[in-house]
């Protein structure tokens, strides 16, 4: 054994010892140590290869369900159908993978604690911030096997036409993000909570609350947004009855009508994780092909988009009640949504949601402890 | 000793809510020695140990561990310090050398260094061969042994060891005792923390005894001058508690043993009692120290508390 019988003298301590690392020094060799630990692990429990198999089928079914439906559906027609395949397969894998992300952190910290490894990381030179950082980039590298494994269907469905090709790579790019920060909340919980079982279940309610429960808080604002105002309305002359053959003469008129400022909640939507997947592809120029096409993802971003645009001023109420529906003399504009994107708002709060269960965690994991959480102990 | 060196603890306390698990202990712990911490369940020896590691901030009082406070300055006494706790995990799915490799990484040292530094370790505690297994097909004693090796990865100046001999079978209790004092002799402060007190009286050179998380007594093994008792067995028990009541030092008799107990003073005293008896003529089978120095202490002290 190589001991070096180390001089304890007087002198403060020796030129070799290290420089003083605080709680957030972050290095590399740090980081790297703790994510192989934590991979290694993770491999090597035969449960997690199982889950990742049963994902490719999974995934591989509902593709092939979804493509063999609609080409029942459609016929032997050439239109594409890939936009609604893709679509659900997108919906699916996000869905699937915020089911599966928040099992992959949410155990990170207080499952180590509980087993008796958490201390015998943090009495080493590893700060927390490695510590946490570690574990963060090892149940991301994890989700993003999972999203890996789902890359051959989206690109088969992406075969299918009908959707740009970028679109893919800012699906895959938003999905790993959210990804990200849903393991990042699950850690943060993780280092909160003793039980595991209830860091999972919060982890849960909080991607549950910003999945669902912000949206149906946008739905039920309604009432309260919706204001009874005068719009200026492009409409038939008074006393105009349909009976008659000749078009009715346009005019400007004014109406008391409720008006759904919508423009004032759209942030409600925001962080929802299939709307910041859906709102990051590229806006579809021709919003008339958007219902044929079926592409749900491009329906729900023009859905927040128009709500984002709210008010959208004068309405037309006569030219669409001609009989050919157009009215090239209506000097009201069709209504144009918002080019103004909404996902960054969106992804901006869920990555501080991230942030902030990184944050909480490297707290909780700084030493000396002071408080511990209830029904723990150190070791 | 160097006023910078080994461990020192003054007034230390530390509460979990309502409990005080800690409530006042002092320490000192120097280099080259070995200290035993000696206490009953529950008085406070793993909380305190906590604390010198650098893990739980002390309520009051101050620590210094090979001159660093381990809460102002934390990651300077963590360097120093090797911890092995009483109850660990090990990861599971690891091998014991990946176990050492990953603890060296987190150490700060290289790869190439830290794989030399695990096979050494290994070999030192006698679990080369099983160095590629999964932790988890290893013997409680064989984790104890690899959690003992995790602690030296660092060379650490201060080791803190909570029941390092538990679940240990006899020749690793021999070889963890052989270990220690040699980590001793190459100069390292020892504070191991354990119930087998006799084992701590081959092992300890000092003994600091706690008790309701105060520091009750401290005592020096190898000190001399203390009196304690001795075993004193004679062929025929009569003649000998006869000629003890004329001429010996007090006794007093064991319940269900044919032997009388006597307090002595140093060998010395011990020498001069056998050849008096010898020379009067009453057979003596046997006279030996009855139980361990710190056996003795502990259970006097126990005596005290009730």
């Amino acid at each position: 054994m190589s001991v070096d019988v180390e001089v304890v003298g007087a002198t403060p301590p020796p030129a070799g010892a290290p420089a003083e690392r605080g709680t957030w020094s972050l290095s590399w060799h740090g980081l790297r140590t703790v994510t192989v630990l934590e991979l290694r692990q993770r491999v090597r429990s035969t449960r997690w290869k199982a889950a990742l198999l049963v994902w490719f089928l999974v995934v591989g079914l509902i593709t092939l369900l979804t493509t063999g439906a609609f080409s029942a559906l459609m016929g032997s027609g050439d239109e594409p159908f890939g936009g609604m395949v893709y679509s659900i397969v997108v919906g699916f894998v996000l869905f699937l993978g915020l089911l599966v992300a928040p099992t992959l952190s949410s155990g990170a910290i207080n499952g180590d604690r509980n087993a008796g490894t958490l201390a015998t990381l943090q009495v080493t030179l590893l700060s927390p911030a490695e510590i946490v950082l570690g574990k963060l980039a090892a149940a991301w590298v994890a989700a993003l096997a999972f999203l890996v494994a789902s890359i051959p269907f989206l690109v088969w469905a992406l075969a299918g036409g009908g959707v740009h090709w970028l679109a893919l790579i800012t699906t895959v790019l938003m999905l790993a993000l959210v990804l990200g920060v849903v393991c990042a909340i699950g850690l943060g919980f993780s280092a909160l909570v003793g039980k595991t079982s209830g860091s999972a279940v919060l982890t849960y309610l909080t991607v549950g609350g910003i999945t669902a429960v912000l949206p149906i808080m946008f739905g039920l604002l309604g009432p309260v947004t919706t204001t009874t105002e005068g719009v200026r309305v492009w409409d038939v002359e008074p006393g105009y009855t349909w009976e008659e053959t000749t078009p009715p003469e346009c005019e400007w008129q004014t109406h008391e009508i409720d008006v759904w400022h919508s423009e004032r909640t759209w942030w409600l939507l925001a962080p929802n994780p299939f709307v910041v997947v859906a709102d990051a592809q590229p806006l579809a120029d021709d919003t008339d092909s958007l219902g044929e096409d079926g592409n749900l993802l491009a329906a729900l971003q023009y859905g927040v988009r128009y709500a984002r645009t709210g008010d959208s001023g004068p309405q037309d109420w006569c030219s669409t009640m001609t009989m050919d529906g157009t009215s090239p003399d209506s000097p009201v504009e069709p209504v144009q949504v918002t080019d103004q994107l909404v996902w960054p708002w969106g992804l901006g709060f869920d990555l501080l949601l991230g942030a902030a269960g990184v944050v909480i965690a490297v707290n909780r994991l700084r030493v000396p402890t002071g408080e511990l959480p209830r029904g723990t102990r150190v070791a | 000793m160097t006023p910078d060196g080994g461990i020192r603890a003054q007034g230390v306390r530390r509460s979990f809510g309502p409990v005080h698990a800690v409530a006042d202990v002092d320490l000192v712990a120097a280099p080259g020695r070995v200290t035993a911490l000696i206490g009953p369940n529950g008085s406070g020896k793993t909380t305190l140990l906590l604390m010198l590691a650098g893990l739980l901030t002390p309520d009051a009082g101050v620590i210094s561990i090979a001159g660093a406070d381990p809460v102002t300055q934390n990651y300077a006494a963590r360097s120093r310090t090797g911890w092995m706790p009483d109850v660990f995990g090990t990861w599971d799915s690891l091998t014991a050398r990946e176990v050492l490799t990953t603890v060296a990484a987190a150490y700060r040292l290289d790869a190439a260094a830290g794989r030399a530094r695990a096979s050494e370790l290994l070999a030192l505690v006698h679990l080369s061969e099983l160095a590629d297994q999964p932790a988890h097909v290893l013997s409680r004693g064989q984790k104890q042994r690899l959690g003992l090796a995790r602690a030296l990865v660092h060379d650490p100046d201060v080791l803190l060891l909570d029941e390092p001999a538990s679940g240990l079978d006899p020749r690793s209790r021999v070889d963890l005792r052989v270990l220690v004092r040699r980590l001793a002799a190459e100069g390292k402060t020892v504070l191991v923390s354990s119930h087998v007190l006799t084992e701590l009286d081959e092992m300890a050179d000092d003994a600091v005894f706690i008790s309701g998380g105060r520091t009750v007594a401290t005592q020096s093994v190898a000190d001399a001058d203390r009196p304690r008792e001795w075993r004193l067995t004679g062929l025929d028990p009569e003649a000998l508690t006869a000629w003890l009541d004329q001429n010996g030092p007090a006794y007093r008799k064991e319940p269900d043993a044919p032997g009388v107990l006597v307090e002595l003073t140093g060998d010395a005293a011990a020498a001069a009692l056998l050849r008096s008896v010898v020379e009067a003529g009453v057979d003596v089978s046997s006279l030996a120290p009855s139980g361990g120095v710190l056996e003795q202490t502990y259970l006097a002290l126990e005596e005290e508390r009730r």
